[in-house]
């Protein structure tokens, strides 16, 4: 009786703060240009302009993020401008100057669903150089174009999606990825046959101790 | 079957190339599988071809190391990859050195039987059938571990399993059996030596057991080189089973001494032996830990046997007021072992939030507490194994003192740490004791009651690990 009082409880506990971990509601990711956050890999003067190669622009994305140094001073305004293989804008997105060095967030306009960016552009306002984070490198292709010169490394921008979303809100979207970049064997039905696999595994793992543990 | 399954679906849950090093044990493994011959460990690409595009449009070297990345998200890049990998670039790679091209063939050349066995030749469909392997070992480790507790306690069956299931829904070892990771072998033939060592210990050493445990170290010795730490404790093991056996006959004794060490030595000898003639990796152990942990160290920088104590101190104790230099900025027993045993995942780049770890340390600070009481009433049993524990404690102290012995020239040469929680994973039989003796400090009562409440929280412990990896790379 008190291994299944024991084990009662315990489902009860565990499901509730299942629940609550997936009512959670946060801003969640619409995923990145794929460049990481090493170390601050471009510095770019007042009214100064960088451009950079982009994967794409993630069509769930409402804003975006960069991390940005002044050097203790104000942010400046940043205005963010995404083109597609015709140079037309795409996208793009204003911040206000003013707030705190760190990560900052650019709210996003997509101006056309159909075409996907091939570049992005980062405009800064003010008078005073910034510095971006990102990843250093030689320069090639792919690398940044600070005011039309050429420099090794690429910055990072991460993708927000609207809001703030409950896991609830992001099964559809969390169900769809975790079939992707696996093997072809797998597909949407991958994350929904794992939790199936997972309540499966729990009945039986409780029986067996409700039958073992008498 | 249960350990298998979850196991499994950890495979399925972590993105491919996630589980640590396993890029570097896939492309072994890779190597193995195509050429039929070990990596040269050379200067040559690390990486086939195939392995460098698959990591290069999964993004894993953007999204390794960085919680804040992801891999693929969206259908565009899936249809990138399989374009690129559709381009059929070459499985076959040069075998360059890393981190684990130095280690023993065992495991590699087991996980080339699913690789060959894959309907297809896509390296994903390849990498998430030599996953299934794994998992199956990983099983063997749980399975391993409940045969250990069956002979240690046999008159208290609720233990066996109390203890399997809490080390099969321990999440930083799913996280490992998860994976392509040669760790998973090594945990497979730790458990079993215990399990061996233990029965022949109970039951006598006979001809069939003295193979087995030799077998088995043979097995560990081949999977990877960590094992070697475990060999002086099972050494005196079989001594002291041997001098157990002697009155029963010297002559059997004595012979299946030699037939333990023979099945140990002969197999490990060959490879020595190949390593030099055949393969051609720079001596008889490829290099060996050295060439992971210190080969990065100036010829004339000498790590002195005084200052390796006082690392290996430091790395499990609180520091004396005479030892310097000081290696660690914080206490390693609760920021290394205890909070990486909680978990710290893939890369090490996400983990719980910081709560968990503090309350991970009153647990531990409660079941320390039980575990004492629960020896207290185990004592009479325990008595007469107080000698085969002497050399458990033994291999335990041999792998406290090699991660120690690494640890400190792998920190001087790289500036990095080299500690891990799984690093003590070999010895998963004795934490599934520990759990036991907390379950029986509460009372012969309550024991299946307390036993059921840690099974469940191992259990919640591994789901809340999953829903934070989904969040991690999907999320």
């Amino acid at each position: 009786v008190r291994v299944r009082v024991v084990l009662g409880i315990g489902l009860l506990l565990v499901a509730g703060a299942l629940v609550a971990e997936m009512s959670r509601a946060a801003p969640r990711t619409a995923g990145s240009d794929h460049t990481s956050m090493v170390a601050f890999s471009a510095s770019v003067p007042g009214g100064g302009r960088l451009c950079q190669i982009a994967p794409r622009l993630s069509p769930e994305a409402s804003s975006a993020q960069v991390a940005i140094g002044t050097f203790g001073r104000q942010v400046p305004a940043l205005t963010l401008r995404f083109f597609g293989a015709a140079d037309s804008e795409v996208g793009a997105g204003h911040r206000p100057a003013g707030g705190r060095e760190g990560l900052v967030t650019i709210p996003l306009a997509r101006r056309s669903a159909a075409e996907d960016a091939t570049s992005v552009c980062l405009l800064v306002g003010g008078k005073t150089a910034v510095r971006l984070a990102g990843e250093r490198g030689s320069i090639g292709g792919s690398s940044e174009v600070v005011n039309g010169q050429r420099q090794g490394g690429r910055i990072s921008i991460l993708y927000l999606r609207p809001g703030k979303q409950s896991w609830w809100d992001l099964l559809g979207v969390v169900d769809h990825r975790f079939g992707l970049g696996k093997t072809s064997l797998f597909g949407d039905w991958t994350l929904l046959a794992a939790a199936l696999g997972m309540l499966s595994l729990w009945l039986a793992a409780i029986r067996l101790l409700a039958h073992e543990l008498k | 079957v249960i350990a298998f399954v979850n196991a499994a679906i950890w495979g399925v849950v972590v993105p491919p190339f996630q589980v640590p090093d396993e890029i570097a044990h896939f492309a072994y493994a890779q190597y193995l599988a195509e050429t039929g011959k070990l990596p040269p460990h050379g200067r040559g690409a690390e990486y086939s071809p195939q392995e460098k595009t698959a990591l290069e449009h999964l993004f894993f070297f953007s999204e390794q190391g960085h919680r804040n990345m992801r891999g693929i998200l969206t259908g565009a890049e899936d249809r990138g990859l399989r374009v690129a990998l559709a381009k059929e670039p070459s499985p076959v790679g040069q075998g360059g050195s890393t981190s684990a091209t130095n280690q023993p063939p065992l495991y590699y050349a087991l996980e080339a039987v699913p690789y060959w066995l894959s309907p297809s030749h896509d390296i994903l469909t390849r990498l998430a059938l030599m996953r299934l392997l794994s998992a199956l070992m990983a099983a063997g480790t749980v399975l391993a571990v409940f045969l250990f507790l069956r002979e240690l306690l046999p008159a208290s069956p609720w233990s066996w399993t109390v203890g399997a299931l809490a080390v099969a829904f321990q999440p930083t070892f799913d996280d490992i059996a998860a994976g392509v990771q040669g760790d998973n072998l090594l945990f497979l033939a730790a458990a079993l030596s215990f399990f061996l060592l233990l029965r022949s210990y109970r039951r006598g050493l006979t001809m069939r057991r003295a193979i087995g445990i030799g077998a088995i170290t043979a097995t560990g010795l081949l999977a990877k080189l960590t094992f070697v730490a475990l060999v002086p404790g099972i050494a005196i093991a079989l001594l002291l089973l041997t001098w157990r056996a002697l009155p029963q006959g010297r002559r059997a004794a004595l012979t299946a001494l030699a037939a333990a060490a023979a099945a140990a030595a002969v197999p490990v000898g060959l490879y020595a032996l190949l390593n030099v003639v055949l393969w051609h990796r720079g001596g008889p152990i490829a290099g060996g830990i050295a060439d992971v942990t210190h080969s990065r160290l100036s010829a004339h920088h000498v790590v002195t046997f005084a200052q390796t104590l006082n690392y290996i101190w430091q790395l499990y104790l609180p520091r004396l007021w005479f030892m310097h230099p000081t290696y660690f900025s914080g206490y390693p027993l609760w920021r290394t072992w205890l909070n990486g045993s909680i978990g710290h995942f893939g890369y090490l780049d996400y983990s719980f939030p910081g709560w968990v770890y503090t309350y991970g340390r009153y647990l531990l600070y409660g079941l320390v507490a039980l575990t004492v009481t629960g020896l207290v009433h185990v004592r009479r049993g325990l008595r007469p194994m107080l000698p085969i524990f002497a050399c458990f404690g033994m291999m335990a102290a041999g792998l406290l003192g090699a991660i120690g012995y690494a640890g400190i020239r792998y920190r001087l040469s790289t500036g990095h740490p080299f500690e891990q929680a799984r690093y003590l994973f070999p010895l998963l039989a004795l934490y599934a004791l520990f759990l036991i003796l907390a379950a029986r400090g509460a009372g012969r009562k309550w024991a299946p009651a307390i036993g059921a409440a840690l099974v469940l929280l191992a259990m919640a412990h591994g789901l809340f690990a999953e829903t934070l990896t989904i969040s991690r790379y999907y999320g």
